[in-house]
């Protein structure tokens, strides 16, 4: 997946260079797409989700004192 | 003296534009030099952050090659914002150090790449931001007009090219056609 990612804007800034346009957008596109796709992938756990429960402070169990 | 103020802004919009690149092959350059000369394998979510500098150059290249557009720097602001999602999330992953989650790769100046990552993204879209509160949306001459200016950003762009190119065969080496890991490069066993 991360080759197809890195082909597509490999070829999008080609393109880009040598003035055709058209493909250089759309191998941008897909370069777009496919990386907020790998990331998505990357960093979803089958345990947690997208949820972060590391960084919760769990304030409930540790009430702070009332004086 | 018309004529030399009327430049003066296009000259350094293009000049502004060529720093920006500058600073982003420098950037990818460190990386390259910490993976080959420090032997320092990237971790997926590193590789889509050196790609997201990638979108960010290629709106500043084609403004040079080919004219200048806002819709460019629209493309550059996209990629910069991307880089900034995955940068933090990076960051908030390995934040709190566990097995299988911490910072990796050396730290510079005692900051970690994703931390860096986060620096260059909102420094990228504050630069785009200044750019626009500076010059405007005012008709800005084609960068082609400035010989010394034209000819070095075009020698930049190709460089920066070359080196989207140089990852995309290291990631092949690195990753094959499947996922990446940083416990080595699959094709070199």
């Amino acid at each position: 997946m991360m080759v197809a990612v890195f082909a597509a804007m490999s070829a999008a800034l080609v393109f880009g260079w040598l003035g055709r346009r058209r493909e250089a957008t759309a191998c941008l596109v897909l370069s777009l797409v496919l990386a907020t796709g790998l990331f998505l992938w990357e960093v979803y756990s089958p345990e947690y989700g997208f949820r972060m429960p590391w960084i919760q402070v769990e304030r409930a169990l540790d009430p702070l004192p009332k004086s | 003296m018309l004529r030399k103020k009327s430049l003066a802004l296009p000259v350094l919009h293009h000049l502004y534009l060529f720093l920006m690149m500058l600073t982003l092959a420098g950037i990818l350059s460190a990386a390259a030099w910490l993976q080959y000369a420090g032997r320092e394998i990237p971790c997926p979510l590193c590789l889509l952050q050196r790609l997201a500098m990638f979108g960010v150059a290629y709106g500043i290249i084609v403004n040079f090659r080919h004219g200048y557009s806002a819709r460019n720097d629209g493309v550059s602001m996209i990629f910069a914002l991307l880089l900034l999602i995955i940068s933090v999330r990076q960051t908030l992953l390995d934040i709190y150090p566990r097995p299988g989650h911490e910072y990796i790769g050396s730290a510079i100046f005692g900051i970690h790449m994703p931390v860096w990552s986060i620096l260059i993204a909102t420094a990228l879209l504050i630069a785009f931001a200044l750019k626009f509160v500076v010059f405007g949306n005012e008709r800005l001459a084609d960068a082609r007009r400035f010989p010394a200016l034209a000819s070095a950003s075009k020698w930049l762009g190709f460089y920066m090219v070359a080196l989207c190119v140089e990852n995309f065969v290291s990631v092949i080496v690195q990753c094959g056609l499947g996922a990446c890991h940083t416990w080595g490069y699959l094709l070199l066993g």
